[in-house]
């Protein structure tokens, strides 16, 4: 029951629409128990398109009575001549424009219209594009019409550019209208199609429609359509699938391989690995083994790799990468290295450098003169990330606080989104095959892109606001995790950090054994700092403690 | 200049408490008085009117109070020969209908008072070459059809009875500009239909094909001022998609993205405090869907009076645990 305002009533008032509802309904049981009788005995005739109409009328979604009136159509259209057919189908038209007239959202009726457009003789799809408009006219945001429009247009072959036309004189009666800007973004591409990136769009029609959600949003800076549909525009080039990373352990008889965007080994795509120019059999397994898709994959190699020099090799179809274990040397990995700055945007990276440089300046001046608008705020941040992350970050930072002033509901959005942009930026910055990674001090809230850490071997992430480490199975050369200053609970996921040996757990607020317990199968732990947190007020947790991870050297409490 | 924002304007008089006593009283009365002309006029989705009204007695730890018996034998008594369930006595089977009757034989762990490999048979029929579900012979498609099969077949533990790959690549076929699902391909986003989708994704193990910040991001931004959650941009909150936008979230692991307090005031303010239940809004009349909602809703941000609810299957959490079926949430 939807906006279905409660009105005080008087007694008297009670009892008569008490009367006038039990003579309805004995009215609509009497006729309810005479369609499923007359259905019973399959009847299909004109009085049960009667008795179905004059329920369905008040009650369009008892849709067992619309597939009755199917039967009946169904079996007219063995038994009638044409002219007969034509009108019965006409009526049945007639009639659902007058029960969508009082229910204009009954899923029941839009699906009746189109049973009967497929099924009747010299169907008027024409006809059924003017209603469209129509209803749209009463309801610009009706989504079974637009549906239903889309359906009609399928097989009244009205092509995408007569359709863009049409959004685009929607749009210019009101700015205001998500649906349209959502129709865009599906005729766009099929329209003008950029052959370099598959489902993005030529940069001069681009251009055009910056043009048009600027119109709309310098009009109307709050209103969310056009904001949505430029955050569309901006873009994100579609990744291809390839290997960027190959990482070997000789101590773990270990394999890692870092995909260019998540996939399921097995399912989408055949990964093999050779020896020194021998091909290998085995499992692969994600770090938090399972073999859900994933970025990181791992494989163990079933023969020891002795002292000498190896050459690993992992390929693809149309993609490999070799990676050579040197004499003595305990691992090695492949990754190429990029230029700093570049290796986030492709999350916002459609447009050219010009047409962002142009967006930016154009969300400065609206800026000035909506200096507490979020959208503009969030758009301007995300514009500089997408020209140049590095440069931009002292004015992407003091953004997000001015946004977290403007817009204190979703703060914890904003702050997450302020962890991601500095932890891209701090990879960027410190490269994708650092030993050490330092994400200390910085307010994060949540964790990103770990995948990218994966050959890290020392990582700091002391002094945040981390209540969790979602992504942490992915440390897997960590041999040194500080995690001084945060609020976590537990060690979640840290079972899956095989090489782990120095754990920071420092002023924490971890208050259970159980929050541990995952350490017990860190087999090369040697160092837990656990100082700072409530477990430590617990009698003979020490004792306990030892008990659970025996292997520990050192234990600071 | 613009569009004003669609909002509602909480009073100060709006109940602040939680009223779980009267929500007992009132689904307890509701399924009672099947003479209504409310009761009579809704028979059309009965089935599904039921899972509402044990689930949220359920969750507020009043199932007692329902008749195990009546129930069952009503829904038995829904079963086709196709194995589909109708929402009522003589009505069609339909998906929509079969997944609340396999939720309310899984509330009441009784699954096996009825045909178990017939209805497996008759959801897995329904399934199209593209990977699309009808919702019955008839041949509607929609998402919702969707997460209606795939929450089926995993509450009756026979995913595989369908092509998975399939239905997963329909689905992502009616992801948007903005990260969320319609109905069909080119559909408008509706958080209705996001539910669907990502709840289906879960139950598959295929989250990670959602751009879940930019979803979440979406997600987030239909909390209003007044604290109320809309199902679409420039639309008025409404209770029910303190469900489908929170649960959606919660799936996503980004539930912490909207303001908890000012939501559990706004969903606390669509009481009604003479006769129990909640409404759509703060004011209208309430019904037993949106008291369902309501009260999941409240649960999922953590409300200690209500038990624990499953974000995807939206039942309580223990039976999903009894139940013994996994999904994934990020």
């Amino acid at each position: 029951m939807h906006g279905r305002l409660k009105v005080k009533t008087t007694a008297e008032q009670q009892e008569a629409k008490r009367k006038e509802r039990e003579k309805k309904m004995k009215l609509y049981n009497a006729a309810t128990s005479k369609i499923f009788q007359k259905r019973q005995g399959q009847e299909y005739d004109q009085e049960a398109l009667e008795l179905t109409a004059q329920i369905l009328s008040a009650n369009s979604d008892f849709y067992t009575l619309w597939n009755y009136r199917k039967e009946i159509f169904l079996a007219f259209k063995e038994k009638s001549t044409e002219d007969e057919l034509h009108k019965l189908f006409e009526d049945e038209l007639s009639f659902l424009e007058a029960c969508l007239k009082g229910n204009p959202k009954s899923y029941g009726c839009w699906e009746h219209r189109c049973f009967v457009m497929l099924t009747m003789p010299c169907p008027d799809w024409d006809r059924e594009l003017m209603l469209c408009n129509k209803y749209l006219e009463y309801d610009e945001r009706n989504f079974h019409c637009w549906d239903y429009r889309r359906f009609v247009v399928k097989r009244a072959q009205v092509t995408p550019e007569a359709e863009f036309e049409f959004t685009t004189s929607k749009i210019s009666s009101n700015f205001s209208n998500y649906s349209s800007w959502h129709y865009r973004s599906k005729l766009l591409p099929l329209i003008h199609p950029d052959p370099k990136h598959p489902g993005g769009v030529k940069d001069d029609v681009l251009i055009k429609e910056f043009e048009l959600a600027q119109n709309a949003f310098f009009t109307d800076p709050n209103d969310q359509s056009a904001w949505f549909y430029h955050r569309w525009l901006l873009g994100r080039a579609e990744k291809q699938l390839a290997i960027d990373c190959v990482y070997v352990s000789r101590e773990l008889r270990r394999v890692m391989v870092r995909l260019s965007k998540p996939a399921k080994i097995g399912a989408d795509l055949s990964l093999q690995v050779s020896l020194d120019g021998v091909q290998c059999t085995g499992e692969w397994t994600t770090p938090a083994n399972s073999n859900d898709h994933s970025l990181l994959w791992l494989f163990n190699l079933t023969a020891p790799l002795d002292g000498n020099e190896h050459k690993v090799m992992v390929a693809m179809e149309g993609s490999s990468r070799s990676c050579t274990l040197k004499d003595g040397d305990e691992k090695a990995s492949s990754v190429d290295e990029v230029k700093p700055g570049t290796l986030f945007s492709y999350q916002l990276s459609a447009a050219t450098s010009d047409t962002l440089t142009q967006e930016l300046d154009a969300c400065q001046q609206l800026y000035e003169l909506e200096p507490d608008n979020k959208w503009v705020l969030l758009t301007i941040m995300l514009l500089m990330r997408a020209i140049d992350p590095l440069k931009y970050l002292k004015e992407t930072l003091e953004h997000i606080d001015t946004i977290i002033k403007v817009d204190p509901c979703r703060t914890n959005y904003y702050k997450d989104l302020r962890s991601k942009f500095l932890i891209e930026n701090a990879i960027e910055e410190q490269g994708l095959s650092a030993k050490s990674v330092d994400l200390s001090n910085r307010e994060l809230t949540t964790l990103r892109h770990t995948e990218y850490m994966c050959t890290a071997e020392r990582i700091d992430l002391s002094n945040n606001k981390l209540s969790s480490l979602p992504g942490c199975e992915s440390f897997q050369c960590v041999k040194e995790l500080e995690l001084k200053g945060n609020q976590l609970k537990s060690c979640e996921k840290m079972e899956c950090l095989p090489l782990l040996e120095d754990l920071s757990l420092t002023d924490n607020s971890i208050s259970t054994m159980e929050g541990l317990r995952p350490l017990t199968l860190c087999s090369k732990l040697k160092k837990l700092n656990i100082m700072g947190n409530p477990l430590c007020e617990q009698d003979d947790f020490v004792e306990e403690l030892r008990n659970m991870l025996p292997s520990l050297d050192t234990l600071i409490t | 200049m613009g569009t004003p924002v669609k909002d509602v304007e909480l009073k100060d008089s709006a109940p602040q408490n939680l009223l779980l006593d009267k929500h007992v009283a009132y689904i307890e009365a509701y399924s009672a008085k099947k003479d209504e002309y409310e009761y009579v006029m809704t028979e059309y989705l009965r089935m599904s009117g039921i899972y509402w009204g044990l689930t949220v007695m359920d969750l507020m730890g009043s199932l007692d109070r329902m008749s195990r018996e009546e129930v069952l034998d009503f829904v038995k008594g829904c079963q086709h020969e196709c194995g589909g369930f109708g929402a009522s006595i003589g009505h069609d089977p339909h998906l929509l209908y079969t997944l609340s009757a396999v939720q309310i034989l899984s509330l009441y762990d009784g699954v096996s008072s009825v045909n178990v490999e017939k209805i497996i048979e008759f959801v897995s029929s329904l399934q199209q070459p593209d990977g699309s579900f009808y919702g019955d012979k008839w041949g509607e498609v929609d998402t919702r059809f969707s997460f209606c099969a795939v929450a089926c077949l995993a509450l009756l533990k026979k995913i595989d009875a369908i092509n998975v790959d399939k239905a997963v690549n329909y689905v992502l076929s009616c992801m948007n500009f903005d990260g969320g699902f319609g109905c069909r391909p080119g559909s408008e986003s509706h958080s209705g239909q996001i539910y669907c989708c990502v709840g289906m994704l879960s139950i598959l193990n295929r989250l990670h094909h959602v751009q879940a910040d930019m979803l979440g991001w979406w997600l987030c931004e239909r909390q209003l001022p007044s604290g109320g959650l809309n199902g679409r941009p420039e639309k008025l909150p409404d209770v029910c998609y303190s469900w489908w936008v929170l649960a959606s979230l919660k799936i996503i692991g980004r539930l912490h993205w909207i303001d908890r307090d000012k939501l559990v005031r706004f969903i606390l303010a669509c009481q009604d405090e003479e006769t129990g239940g909640f409404a759509d809004r703060p004011g209208d009349m309430v019904d037993p869907f949106h008291t369902l909602f309501g009260i999941a809703g409240l649960s999922l941000l953590g409300e200690r009076q209500i038990r624990g609810v499953n974000p995807v299957f939206c039942m309580p959490e223990d039976v999903i645990k009894r139940i013994g079926v996994s999904m994934q949430l990020l």
